[in-house]
């Protein structure tokens, strides 16, 4: 075990500061340290993507990253994705079009869905479902939630 | 998992079997090695360190030196454990004059069990031909100096 | 008139419904077992076995124990003295199974010593830290040779590695000898066949692979002698029993509970070694425990699912009749017997009989131990084994007569007017009407027009095939005969001050949404707002008796249980309400529940709001004679006969002649579950089913090497399907009541995983006829496609 290291971290858009141990993931950090369990490990290879978290706006899969390597990141979490009380169109699209059942990949699911339709606001079914190839889900055979994606598409391009 | 494959050597067939059956050498040659002894009749132990990925880790074994007939032939058996699991592994080199030079030909059953093994072919063939690719590396080394 | 007070309620029993799930997930605010924290909690972490099998020779823990940060490091055999054996939950003779090994290894992943540490990267560390020596034994991997004589052996007293074996057949059962009564006429049906296909058919060993991992959290109070156990499990009241006994403790010492869980599929619902060691330790060390499971731990210890090698034998007359059935299955279900693991293949060999007419049946079941992870409920759990071998053998027959799978299989169907239909196994079908629901699938798949699609494409050079299967299943387990645990489910209706309801069950849900269903139940019942309804489970202090979600039975036996005590808790409202209108001479049995008020049928006028009614009930001042306070009821119900739902799958795959890679590219289902309350979660359901179907078809597999060391530990080589690698689902159904709930529900839970994988198979079987093969075994890999493709035969 290495000492402890200083790091500073822009999540949700509040600076959390902490000493922690270089090894420490950040899907740990994130959890354990600021008790932000939204965020879930369903893998231990960043195969499963139920870590997905933006870096930086880009998504990233946080049980592969150290706290350490996101300092002075900005990191944004499924906790920090309603606006107040408004739930994102995504969030929103995932419960219309029953998204999720057992909820576990949900918020990664999600996290990455938010960062396939910044780069593509208007997928075809064939693009979502390659965009969302990152994440597993075993519960909802992947349907539900590509309509959830549309959904979610359809509303971001009407506001 | 079977490893095989073949090597050419500068040196004459007899210089190469003496070389390789070398505790000094080897010691020298094989990458990560910390110790090499011989604890008993053609009977080595070894401690050795490996620096890749999911198989890093310190690995101690035992080298037994099998059916020598040299300067052709002879067999190894291997076993070797550390944290990340361990490798059983049975290999036969045949050494054939080419020219001037000789050929090796080697070939390997390796047995794993632990993280080595759950990540089988994917990642112990890559390490294992990299480490054999220094070895021979530096026995090339060696029989050229000795050569010269 | 209108007397209510807000506007007319909708009925929402058979209406898409939002989940009330959802807002806290969505928004990662849900509480799984990894999220809760409690004070001074420690965390244990497990030594695992690297060998397949082998003796334990010495365990050195010296170095763990001096890390700091360790509080305590215990091998099996130190940990035996506070734990005996494990229980199973099913009638046949199993070998001692320790929560921790004590003396022999029996697979990779079996535990050999744990630790206790204050967080879980000491804990890790301080695992990989002990040094654990074996004197290895040869590894038993294949389950035909375990059987031969010079077989090594896993457990003593289990002669050649066989833990059961059965064999019934021929028209009958006597009941009193378990043996057939007139087995020749088994032989007789194939010696007089036109046609008889045999196939030796392997349904492979998957990972059920639910994207939460186990993980437990145990908390042992020493002051009040009580044990609280939170766990990622299917069946808290069912932990609650077992834990107790593992402690010695009473059910009344002890409170199980399943928070938010992320998915079972069959794999949460053995109780593990790992929850008893958890409430053992935590004892031991006088401090809350926690463990969670790593992915690659679920790949070795969480339990596997299928793993039977069918030789199937089917005999049928020219015009497609079908004649007879021959099942020789071989079940390798690994290192050792858990809860329901000999349960599982039994229910093969029951199933098998499937849609149809079966004259004559013969079935041979062995069970077999292995030096592999130890099987138990996957998803479907005995049925797809059974219906895979018998819709791949039907479509064989159909292919040696060149007729049309569709028809082939309404040649033979248990006709509508025969039901309930007694099996050869001994089963009896609740209710069923196959061919409308055959109809209504190649009508949706436009069968004719997909098999024009089909020779198409081939004339074209692609390779391109259409299959069908039909499959029946069986759900609402239930009844008690058949449950080891109990097959009754359990809710309570409480109906409270300002008329709102807080009903429990006992049926644990993980995605099956029953907070949603249960509550649209209610509010038609009670004719009140869904929002005014809360449905609470997973918690043993709370929900008082349940058995648990699995088997497809939470509509039909805990929907059951739910609508008994609603029942109940209705009729006492009625009577606070008659008695609060006794100016108005009203009797409770004329009582309605309408928008909100409890009302005389047909004159609204006469009415009380359900608000002020349960207000009275509280406060019943005068007390109606004969009556006790407050509305609170419950009630278990116990289900006659199980539930038979089935359906009609139809997929058509295309090959890539150079890759040998398989593409889906449609998938029609059209499932006949009963009565349907939720349609959309209902859709979720199948989807979900599909996917594990398809994935079994196409892409997983659990392999071990011939050491037993398992090489697909990790999502890495174990190959789970994707959004990509799946078509759009064409859905539809047919609904046919089932007479045994009052209901008519019967169980989705598992429909899409039974009908999808012989379906799939079945259309690649077609896409490679060309080719001359008539059999490809599961997964559909790319490489064996090839081979096919370049060499014909079977794989």
């Amino acid at each position: 075990m290495s000492e402890p290291v200083p790091i500073t971290i822009n999540v949700n858009g509040r600076k959390r500061s902490a000493m922690v141990e270089p090894r420490l993931l950040l899907v740990h950090f994130l959890r354990e340290s600021l008790n932000l369990t939204g965020t879930h490990v369903g893998c231990d290879t960043s195969q499963c993507g139920a870590c997905t978290v933006l870096l930086d706006g880009s998504s990233a899969k946080s049980c592969t990253v150290f706290a350490v390597q996101a300092d002075g990141s900005e990191v944004q979490t499924i906790e920090g994705l309603a606006d107040g009380d408004e739930l994102h169109p995504l969030q929103d699209g995932f419960w219309e079009e029953h998204g999720l059942q057992c909820g576990y990949c949900t918020p990664g699911m999600i996290m990455s869905a938010v960062n396939l339709l910044e780069e593509n606001p208007a997928p075809s079914e064939a693009e979502i479902r390659e965009g969302i190839s990152g994440n597993l889900c075993r519960c909802t055979g992947y349907q539900h939630i590509v309509n959830a994606i549309q959904h979610a598409a359809e509303r971001m391009a009407q506001s | 998992m079977e490893i095989k494959g073949e090597q050419e050597f500068n040196g004459p067939r007899e210089l190469l079997y003496e070389l390789l059956l070398d505790p000094d050498v080897l010691a020298g040659a094989l990458p990560g090695v910390e110790r090499f002894e011989e604890v008993g009749p053609e009977t080595y132990e070894s401690t050795m360190r490996v620096g890749i990925a999911s198989v890093r880790g310190t690995y101690t074994g035992r080298v037994e030196v099998l059916e020598q007939a040299p300067p052709e032939a002879y067999r190894l058996r291997i076993d070797g454990s550390g944290k990340p699991g361990g490798v059983r592994a049975d290999a036969t080199v045949e050494l054939s004059e080419n020219g001037s030079g000789t050929t090796m030909h080697y070939r390997a059953e390796v047995k794993a069990r632990g993280t080595i093994a759950r990540l089988g072919g994917r990642l112990l063939g890559g390490v294992a031909r990299l480490l054999i690719g220094q070895f021979f590396k530096s026995i090339e080394q060696q029989v050229d100096d000795r050569a010269a | 008139m209108t007397i209510a007070d807000g506007p007319a309620l909708p009925k929402l029993i058979g209406e898409r419904v939002k989940r009330r799930e959802d807002p806290r997930l969505i928004q990662g605010q849900a509480t799984y077992v990894d999220d809760i924290k409690l004070p001074g909690m420690l965390h244990l972490a497990f030594k695992r076995s690297d060998i397949a099998h082998g003796v334990i020779r010495s365990i050195d823990t010296s170095a763990a124990a001096a890390m700091e940060g360790v509080e305590l490091v215990i091998t099996g055999a130190e940990l035996a003295e506070h734990l005996g054996p494990m229980p199973i939950g099913t009638p046949f003779p199993a070998p001692d199974h320790f929560s921790v090994a004590t003396d022999k290894v029996r697979y990779v992943g079996e535990p050999v010593a744990v630790v206790v540490a204050e967080d879980r990267y000491i804990a890790r560390d301080a695992a990989d830290a002990i040094e654990v020596e074996y004197d290895e034994l040869p590894a038993v991997v294949d389950p035909e040779a375990a059987m031969e004589a010079d077989s090594a052996t896993l457990h003593e007293g289990f002669e050649r590695n066989i833990a059961v074996e059965s064999y019934w057949g021929g028209t009958g059962v006597n009941p009193e000898t378990a043996q057939p009564e007139d087995d020749s006429a088994v032989d007789a049906a194939f010696a007089e066949a036109d046609v008889v296909v045999s196939q030796r058919m392997l349904n492979q060993r998957l990972a059920p692979n639910a994207m939460e991992p186990r993980g437990v959290v145990a908390q042992y109070e020493p002051g009040r002698e009580y044990l609280t156990v939170w766990s990622a499990t299917q069946n808290p009241h069912i932990l609650r029993t077992l834990v107790a006994a593992m402690m010695g403790l009473g059910e009344h010492q002890v409170r199980a509970v399943a928070p938010e869980v992320g998915g079972g599929f069959g794999c949460k619902i053995n109780i593990y070694g790992e929850e008893y060691v958890a409430a053992a330790l935590s004892r031991l060390v006088k401090a809350p425990v926690k463990w969670i499971e790593d992915r690659t731990e679920a790949f070795l210890t969480t339990t596997h699912g299928r793993d039977l090698l069918g030789y199937i034998d089917l005999a049928a007359k020219s015009d497609g009749t079908i004649t007879g059935l021959k099942a020789r299955i071989i079940a390798d279900i690994g290192a050792y017997e858990v809860l329901l693991t000999a349960m599982i293949p039994t229910l093969t060999g029951l199933m098998m009989n499937g849609v149809y007419r079966l004259p004559v049946v013969r079935h041979e079941l062995t069970e077999v131990f292995t030096n592999k992870t130890p099987t138990d409920a996957y998803r479907g759990a005995g049925r797809p084994e059974g219906l895979y071998f018998l819709e791949r053998a039907v479509d064989m027959v159909a292919r040696e007569l060149d007729m049309d799978p569709a028809e082939i299989r309404r040649k033979n169907f248990v006709p509508a007017d025969e039901f309930p239909f007694a099996t050869q196994s001994g089963l009896v079908y609740d209710s069923g009407n196959y061919e409308p629901c055959l109809d209504k699938a190649l009508e949706v798949a436009d069968w004719q027009g997909l098999l024009a699609e089909r020779d198409a494409a081939r004339a074209e050079g692609r390779i391109v095939g259409v299959g069908l299967s039909f499959y029946v299943e069986v759900c609402g387990l239930g009844p008690s005969a058949v449950v080891p645990t109990g097959g009754w489910e359990h809710s309570g209706v409480t109906v409270e001050r300002g008329g709102k309801v807080t009903a429990t069950t006992g049926a644990s849900p993980h995605g099956q949404g029953n907070e949603t269903t249960f509550a649209q139940m209610l509010a038609d019942h009670f004719s009140i707002p869904l929002e005014d309804i809360t449905i609470l489970h997973g918690d043993t202090g709370v929900v008082k008796q349940g058995i648990g979600t699995f088997g497809s039975r939470s509509q039909a036996v805990g929907g059951a249980a739910l609508i008994s005590a609603a029942g109940k808790a209705g009729d006492k409202m009625k009577q606070f309400a008659a008695a609060l209108m006794t100016d108005q001479e009203v009797s409770p049995e004329d009582l309605v529940f309408e928008d909100g008020r409890i009302q005389v049928e047909g004159a609204p006028e006469v009415s009380k709001t359900f608000a002020e009614v349960a207000d009275y009930a509280y406060v019943p001042v005068p007390l109606p004679p004969g009556m006790e306070p407050g509305v609170s009821e419950e009630a278990f119900f116990e289900p006659e006969n199980n539930t038979y739902p089935f359906g009609c799958h139809i997929s058509m795959v295309e090959v890539d002649r150079d890759t040998g890679e398989t593409k889906l590219l449609k998938l029609i289902a059209v499932d006949d579950c009963g009565n349907v309350i939720n349609p959309l979660i209902v859709d979720g359901q199948v989807h979900g089913g599909l996917a594990q179907g398809i994935g079994q078809a196409m892409f997983e597999e659990v392999v071990y090497d011939e050491d037993g060391q398992p090489v697909t530990a990790s999502f890495m080589d174990y190959v789970m399907p994707r959004a990509a690698d799946l078509p759009v689902f064409e859905l539809d159904r047919t609904v046919t009541p089932t007479p045994i709930n009052p209901l008519g529900a019967k169980g989705v839970g598992e429909a899409g995983t039974i009908g999808s994988t012989p379906c799939v198979v079945n259309a690649a079987v077609d896409a490679l006829a060309p080719f001359g093969v008539t059999h490809i075994e599961m997964p559909l890999r790319p490489e064996r496609m090839w081979r096919l493709i370049n060499e014909g035969g079977q794989s």
